[in-house]
């Protein structure tokens, strides 16, 4: 099955968000504002934005059963979004919470927790923002998890349970925190990570050997196991009975995000601008292969737009000496007519991939991921369409 | 806008400040130890050179190399043994050579390459034998290797 590709953007995607049933996404385009673009046909125009941050929005996430939006900025801040109707027109628009988040850095990351009634900040303040809602005042208040966090935290995932948070920060190192409060949560079950956790116990604290900043964290669909990327170019995933790390070493550039699709299989992109998909079990983990395979016979219209039409042209002996001379000390791209082919990348996407987010579940975990990246392209990618 | 106002480092009073040892594991050997290693590695290296046994001789010489602050000779001493069998090395022997290490030692040596190609001059450094061991370690080993030597704190 082909990949579904939509061009957003000429800017960077900086996060992006699929509402619960897919046909609406938020995204921030590199700037100050998000959108909401909302499928029309084939294509996803946008019909709001939601304007209230002075700064760059750094994260997006988009709760599917509370169909509550929160985006986290550099200006320190975070707003909830929901969506009411407007007192004049009637219409359903969204409407922004401020969240005190108490931080002195930007914050770089956002999710919700699985129940939806909390969510975590990654900051650069080395500090993470759990915010849980206070019915009585009607805010979000916020506590920080703080020790030993050394550096800015640049990612942040939930586990299943509700309690229990991944962090990867520019210290190198990967941690399990409970970021467990009173009077929103109840008294978790023990897990391979601990029991009896009272707020900001460390679980766990894992560093890939050549170090490098954790770029992304992933529990996977269970929580029994984490994974991590950092900038050595490595994945590592964690076993915490051992505990058992297995650390994947790449000859390609780092990656910057991943998602679990099962619990056995990881589909993570990065620098390379192509989504990668490892899987293995406790007993060793291994690279199976990619989500974009680079030798297929593309469609006509992605690569040699124009060429066609002209190659009677081009044929007379003139222009062939013109077209030569261009081209004398390039390697030849295999015979293409078209002088554009080495300026463009083989991968779909044409710049970095900065997220990879679930999209489409099935019977056996995630059937669909969604990518978008520094080229202003969002690609929806069949998790089981591996090349190796 | 002059910042040069100050006349004390505040920084060395800060007492949260991220300190560079806090980034890697620290090498457990201590120097005094780290520079014997060096030296007996040295001897080993020759007697596998003799054997021409290049392979043998990077594994050697590269594994366990000293790193962080405070073994500075040690370093020196691996770096000049490391350098004599890059150059005594066939460039046509120079691929077998490198796809029979470990990713350890591969990265480790790209750690020695970009160490040499900051020294020019320096005792029998000589560019365009780094430079080739760089093009065909890189073959071998892909840019994430050179990704490794970037990142990874602990400098050889």
């Amino acid at each position: 099955m082909a990949p579904e590709v939509h061009s957003l953007a000429q800017t960077p995607i900086t996060s992006h968000a699929f509402s619960a049933d897919r046909s609406q996404l938020a995204v921030s385009l590199n700037s100050n504002d998000a959108q909401i673009f909302s499928r029309q046909g084939s294509d996803w125009v946008c019909t709001e934005t939601l304007s209230e941050h002075d700064k760059l929005i750094t994260a997006i996430d988009w709760a599917p059963n509370t169909n509550r939006i929160v985006t986290s900025s550099q200006d320190r801040n975070a707003y909830v979004w929901q969506e009411q109707p407007d007192p004049e027109t009637g219409k359903l628009v969204w409407k922004p919470t401020l969240v005190l988040l108490r931080i002195n850095r930007a914050a770089t990351d956002v999710r919700w927790s699985p129940k939806e009634d909390k969510f975590a900040v990654a900051s650069g303040a080395r500090a993470i923002a759990i915010c849980s809602f206070d019915p009585e005042n009607n805010w979000w208040v916020s506590k920080l998890l703080k020790k030993p966090i050394r550096s800015t935290v640049l990612s942040v995932d939930w586990h299943p349970n509700n309690v229990l948070l991944a962090a990867g920060s520019a210290d190198m190192k990967a941690r399990v925190f409970s970021a467990y409060i009173k009077e929103v949560d109840e008294r978790p079950a023990p897990t391979v990570w601990g029991s009896k956790l009272p707020f900001n116990t460390v679980c766990g604290e894992y560093t890939s050997p050549a170090g490098g900043w954790v770029h992304t964290v992933g529990f996977s669909p269970s929580g029994d196991v984490l994974a991590f990327a950092s900038h050595d170019s490595s994945i590592s995933i964690v076993y915490p009975g051992g505990p058992v790390v297995h650390n994947i070493r790449m000859p390609s550039l780092p990656l910057v995000s991943l998602a679990w699709t099962s619990e056995g299989t990881i589909i993570a992109a990065g620098h390379d601008c192509r989504p990668l998909v490892f899987s293995g079990s406790e007993a060793g983990w291994q690279k199976a292969g990619t989500l974009d395979d680079v030798n297929a016979p593309k469609s006509p219209e992605a690569r040699s737009f124009g060429s066609n039409a002209s190659v009677g042209r081009l044929k007379t002996s003139a222009f062939a000496t013109f077209r030569d001379a261009d081209s004398r000390g390039q390697s030849s791209v295999g015979g293409s007519a078209s002088p554009t082919a080495d300026t463009k990348l083989l991968t779909i996407h044409q710049n970095t991939i900065t997220s990879v987010r679930p999209y489409e579940y099935d019977a056996n975990g995630v059937a669909k991921v969604s990518t978008s990246g520094v080229d202003g392209m969002l690609v929806i990618w069949d998790v089981n369409a591996v090349t190796a | 806008m002059d910042n040069a106002f100050r006349k004390i480092d505040i920084d060395q009073y800060d007492e949260d400040v991220l300190q560079e040892s806090e980034l890697y594991e620290a090498d457990p050997r201590g120097p005094a130890e780290v520079l014997e290693e060096s030296k007996q590695r040295q001897a080993a290296v020759r007697s596998s050179l003799a054997k021409n046994d290049i392979a043998g001789a990077l594994t050697i010489i590269l594994d366990n190399a000293p790193y962080g602050p405070n073994v500075d000779d040690a370093k020196v001493i691996t770096l000049q043994t490391l350098l004599t069998i890059l150059n005594t090395t066939k460039s046509t022997e120079i691929t077998g050579v490198i796809k029979s290490l470990s990713m350890d030692t591969q990265d480790t040596l790209m750690k020695y390459l970009y160490k040499g190609m900051a020294m020019p001059g320096w005792g029998d450094i000589s560019g365009s034998v780094l430079l080739g061991w760089h093009e065909k370690l890189t073959e071998v080993a892909g840019v994430g290797c050179i990704v490794r030597t970037m990142t990874d704190r602990r400098t050889v």
